[in-house]
């Protein structure tokens, strides 16, 4: 189609909602002058399952399995921001070693998802083998979960009170292994592949920028947030479960373009490493669970819980009636906000940058549209 | 002075409750209800502040719509809820122009809950098809409807 307006000559272009690059099933209507974006409109929706509906037609324990299916890309992280709100509401105590189970699964997810974004984003600029070498590593992660979660995507391991089995020496084993692994290769695989290929670097320096003014008046939060220089992550600025007595830095850009975002998610990496290997080194003996009535009535009034994911700042929001059934279930997620600045962020941008803005923002579109 | 201090400070100026909630119970610091002709007011404030928007949505009771705002700092633990009633005609003032990420949330709460966020330069179903704009899905029925009392803490 052909629009013409004043004496701007321009052309309408359908991205999507079924299109390699758009990860799911996003839709962006671009307004084109050439080569141009003049306005790109996202059309979400297309994945809206009414989440929030279900949350609050059902006992809080029926909703459990719906918050692995959210993002399904660090499900764990979800499993631990809705058990983490019903252990407030409700007052429950969790031993320490299911929590440090928590943590040590939930960086391990962190990390997957962080290999999957590797992989796919180098995908969309062309370059074919990183993804051969993340899903390896990928795919060794998925097997540490499996044992111990018995599920390879979509986990439901989290329970309040703590989780649903414990885990063992083979998981410690392996799981140690695995991080020994990983560290070999961040330099002979991704870095010299990778972050240090000059054509690489030339495509994404500079490109996609983020300011930090733009990021506060969006609500942007994770490493999108983290590449233009603002410190924040809720494990350090909210801090939930064990993480206060865990030491591990927060990697930070500071120009907020591809490069400076790509390096973030690389180092976060590393420091998830080092996390996992610390709580492994703590992990106590004891108990992994503390029972919890399954209809346990839910204590009147509101809370909130904030956790997170790989993607940003997740918060549920749940009112309660008294009753085991919430009255109001409201889950921020993350993306949603990430993928609000897209209009702002890709004006007068080339089209081949907004499938770099795209996947620099690491888009999960189930969880945007719940 | 730490951002919470500032806010509370910046907030005398409002005709507004404010309480200091316990985070480790309700996971946020400050609970403040406003009128809906403070909204902008309390936002341009936030604003300057250099808060972040978390979410807007909203909480069907009896006999009004609660309009929930919630935001935080990424330069302190300072997380804010605002919770106020919709007009007569179920309307509030958007914010979408102060912090431009609520353009989404104002829609998806209009499509919601049918609140209306006057001066929205875009009110449209964001999640829903076209077709469903009136279903207005997160509004209770009647029977299970509750009043603010009886889903309010004790304490």
């Amino acid at each position: 189609m052909e629009t013409t307006s004043g004496d701007r000559h321009s052309f309408i272009l359908n991205m999507g909602p079924q299109h390699p690059s758009t990860h799911g099933v996003l839709r962006v209507i671009l307004e084109m002058d050439g080569e141009h974006i003049l306005e790109p409109e996202p059309v979400i929706g297309y994945a809206h399952r009414i989440q929030e509906k279900m949350g609050e037609s059902r006992s809080w324990a029926g909703f459990l399995p719906n918050t692995g299916r959210l993002d399904y890309l660090s499900a764990l992280i979800y499993n631990h921001g809705y058990v983490g709100l019903i252990e407030r509401m409700t007052g429950t105590k969790v031993p320490l070693r299911a929590e440090y189970i928590r943590v040590i699964t939930s960086e391990l997810n962190r990390i997957s998802s962080h290999l999957l974004w590797l992989g796919a984003f180098l995908l969309d600029l062309g370059a074919f083998t990183p993804i051969m070498y993340a899903f390896d590593d990928r795919e060794q992660i998925l097997d540490i979960l499996e044992d111990v979660t018995g599920a390879r995507l979509t986990y439901c391991y989290f329970r309040v009170g703590g989780v649903c089995r414990d885990v063992d020496d083979r998981f410690v084993e392996k799981t140690r292994a695995f991080i020994k692994r990983l560290r070999g290769r961040f330099k002979p695989i991704y870095a010299d592949l990778v972050t240090d290929n000059i054509i690489f670097i030339k495509r994404v320096r500079d490109i996609v920028n983020i300011t930090p003014d733009m990021a506060m008046r969006y609500g942007v939060t994770g490493p999108a947030l983290r590449s233009t220089g603002i410190r924040y992550d809720v494990r350090k600025n909210e801090p939930y479960s064990v993480y206060p007595g865990l030491d591990f830095e927060i990697p930070v850009g500071s120009t907020g373009d591809c490069l400076e975002t790509y390096m973030v998610r690389v180092n976060e990496m590393e420091q998830s490493l080092r996390i996992i290997e610390q709580a492994l080194d703590r992990l106590p003996s004891g108990p992994f669970r503390v029972k919890v009535p399954r209809r346990l009535k839910l204590p009147r009034g509101d809370a909130s819980f904030s956790v997170e994911t790989a993607r940003g700042e997740l918060t549920y929001y749940m009112v309660s009636d008294g009753s085991d059934v919430p009255y109001r279930l409201k889950i921020r997620v993350p993306s949603f906000s990430n993928l609000s600045i897209l209009k702002e962020l890709c004006r007068n941008m080339l089209l081949s940058d907004l499938i770099m803005a795209l996947g620099s923002l690491d888009l999960v579109v189930p969880e945007i549209d719940r | 002075m730490d951002v919470k201090d500032r806010l509370i400070a910046g907030l005398a100026n409002f005709q507004a409750t404010v309480n200091r909630v316990d985070h480790r119970k309700r996971g946020y610091h400050l609970e403040v209800t406003l009128t809906s002709t403070q909204v902008r007011d309390f936002a341009l404030l936030l604003r300057r502040l250099d808060f972040y928007l978390v979410f807007v949505s909203a909480i069907h009771l009896d006999p009004d719509l609660e309009i929930i705002y919630q935001f935080a700092s990424y330069h302190g633990p300072c997380r804010t809820l605002a919770r106020v009633f919709a007009d007569h005609d179920g309307a509030v003032p958007t914010i979408s122009d102060i912090f431009q990420g609520a353009n989404w949330h104002e829609r998806e709460t209009w499509e919601m809950f049918g609140v209306v966020f006057s001066g929205h330069p875009f009110l449209v179903p964001l999640l829903l098809p076209e077709e469903d704009a009136d279903l207005k899905p997160l509004l209770k029925q009647p029977a299970a409807l509750k009043t603010a009392e009886s889903v309010t803490s004790d304490q």
